[in-house]
């Protein structure tokens, strides 16, 4: 019965109740939407660093006096379990000569098969026997072109491909360098390995293979660095995760103004309903039931505007993801579920709580002034 | 046995610039199953002492006791206690709730009391037959006449079976057949079942319903009247 006499009210200033639910559902639908876009981008930007997070880079430990990898060490990893494939790589910073420039350049070691699995070639194709290959930048820089010849540390070498431009890595980036396989990187330097690329099986394997490593080849001395890309994903999620809470804080200022409106409406009816709160406490309603029929109206305002709100930020969201991120299918996950119960929760606290205060109001009445007033 | 008791009552209403007396050191019994009718010129106070009866006000000064039971000790859980359970209130402007129906209306104490839906409906029901609304039941107030709604809102007051009815001058806004026909109907819970009534009225004619007048002038008791 007092749901029913609360619906009535609500009922009898219609105009009033829409438009309060239109404030919770505006707020609602800002705070939820803009939650499912936040973790769309979110999911967006960590897919683009998929790849990469199951690698570990390890590298010799300068400050423990060790310049180059072991070649035992680096066997021994290979082997570990959920190690899917490591590659070793040497870099020297060597005297190269064209026709035009001389520069110092970092120069790798790779085998042929590892270059052609991580870099593509912009022009030529990648061969490594008696061949280089040079990356954009340094092309560019060097005026150097596809079957074009250099000098490397004395030796001439004819370049095979230009690599495309890698943008930016965490482990080897050849922009400004050059690549030459092991056995003609022996002939002009005799550095050792300086890193290791270290692929897990999987994104949750990486801890595990990092605690083989550090366990397996650093148990005596700590010969080795090992640096999880992982930790760069992580550092992408807490910082988006910072993002979406900001967002979503400038979204509930809607939801704030959208509870002011309901207090309004409220008092407003608590003013025009003074001798109904009169006559109900004459024939025998406590200061709680009169609390109770108030707040229950602003309850009902709360899970009507919240619950359209929910089901349109699910529309808000999709169309959000769409026009920014050109691909809507982020909207569809478990966390879109979250902002969503979320929004509504938090819509239906603002609207019970911007309640309270005219429920309160209303009950606090005195009988005889209630009955009074015209 | 007494059902009233008002002991040295005054209710005095103060301003910065002025103080007036509503109620200058009132004291009266009413009796059990009595027909009490209070009368006076506006202003004598009569609404304010029947205010103070029904416990929807408190006295500056003196005692109200109701049943014997002194309300002023009461917190406002219990007063609205012995209002729902005790007392049954008429007002001239017949006081129903616009939004909900005659049935509704009826229904509402019987809520406040805690009975369950087909108990307060079926008593109810039957309280709107007994005052001639038997298909009035399932309307809004604004879809029936004066008389009519005075007479919801008597099936109101008797909801929950009071002991006291006060009836603040219930055939004001009423034509004189509407008002003889409210008058026989309260007339009927007094003597036939025993319910103490106390009316007030400038309407002199509705003296012969009492079994006492009393007469207010400037928040005193000018008289005293028993009516054989």
């Amino acid at each position: 019965m007092f749901l029913e006499l609360a619906k009535r009210n609500l009922q009898r200033a219609k105009v009033r109740s829409l438009l309060a639910v239109v404030g919770i559902l505006i707020g609602v639908m800002a705070v939820s939407a803009i939650g499912i876009f936040g973790e769309s981008l979110k999911a967006a930007v960590a897919q683009n660093f998929e790849e990469v997070a199951n690698e570990l880079i390890v590298s010799p430990n300068f400050q423990e006096g060790y310049k180059y990898l072991e070649e035992k060490d680096i066997n021994r990893i290979k082997k570990l379990p959920n190690v899917a494939e490591a590659i070793a790589i040497k870099s020297d910073s060597l005297l190269i000569e064209t026709k035009k420039k001389k520069s110092y350049t970092v120069v790798y070691a790779m085998d042929e098969k590892d270059v052609e699995e991580m870099f593509e070639a912009e022009k030529g194709s990648i061969r490594l026997k008696s061949s280089c290959v040079v990356g954009k930048r340094l092309a560019e820089f060097a005026e150097i072109r596809v079957n074009s010849k250099i000098t490397i540390g004395g030796r001439e070498f004819r370049v095979a491909a230009i690599l495309e431009d890698t943008g930016a890595r965490f482990d080897i980036n050849p922009n400004s360098a050059v690549i030459l396989s092991p056995e003609d990187f022996e002939k002009v330097s005799d550095v050792g390995y300086t890193l290791l690329i270290v692929k897990a099986d999987s994104l949750e394997k990486v801890d595990d293979v990092k605690n083989e490593i550090e366990e397996k080849i650093n148990s005596r001395d700590e010969k080795v660095v090992v640096f999880d890309l992982k930790i760069i994903l992580e550092g992408i999620d807490e910082a988006f995760s910072q993002i979406n809470i900001f967002l979503m804080a400038i979204a509930s200022v809607s939801l704030l103004v959208a509870g002011v409106s309901i207090l309004n409406i409220m008092l407003m009816s608590t003013i025009e309903r003074t001798k109904e709160i009169g006559i109900m406490r004459a024939i025998g309603a406590y200061r709680s039931t009169i609390l109770k029929i108030f707040l229950m109206e602003a309850l009902i305002l709360g899970l009507i505007g919240s619950g359209i709100g929910s089901v349109l930020s699910v529309v808000g969201g999709y169309l959000i993801d769409l026009a920014i991120l050109q691909d809507a299918s982020y909207v569809f996950q478990l966390s879109t579920l979250l902002y969503i119960t979320l929004g509504f929760c938090v819509g239906v606290f603002v609207s019970v709580v911007s309640g309270l205060y005219p429920a309160w109001k209303a009950s606090r009445l005195e009988p005889i002034e209630a009955l009074r007033y015209e | 046995m007494k059902v009233v008791e008002l002991r040295n009552v005054y209710k005095i209403y103060r301003t910065e610039y002025y103080e007036v007396r509503a109620l200058d050191g009132i004291s009266m019994d009413v009796e059990d199953g009595e027909f009490v009718v209070i009368m006076g010129p506006s202003g004598s106070g009569k609404s304010t002492l029947l205010n103070l009866i029904g416990c929807l006000d408190k006295p500056s000064e003196g005692e109200v006791l109701i049943n014997g039971v002194e309300t002023s000790n009461l917190n406002d859980n219990q007063l609205t206690e012995l209002r729902r359970d005790t007392i049954g209130f008429i007002f001239q402007t017949y006081n129903l709730i616009l939004t909900l129906t005659a049935l509704e209306n009826v229904e509402l104490p019987m809520i406040f009391r805690g009975l369950g839906r087909e108990e307060r409906e079926e008593r109810a029901k039957e309280l709107l037959r007994s005052v001639g609304l038997e298909k009035e039941m399932n309307r809004k107030p604004n879809e029936m006449s004066g008389g009519q709604q005075q007479r919801v809102a008597i099936a109101r007051a008797l909801a929950n079976n009071p002991k006291i009815l006060l009836c603040d001058e219930p055939t004001g806004n009423l034509d004189t057949k509407s008002g003889e026909q409210v008058m026989e109907i309260i007339r009927h819970q007094n003597e036939e079942l025993g319910v103490t009534v106390i009316l007030v009225t400038h309407d002199p004619s509705l003296a012969k319903y009492a079994d006492r007048v009393i007469r207010l002038r400037d928040g005193k008791i000018e008289s005293v009247e028993h009516v054989s």
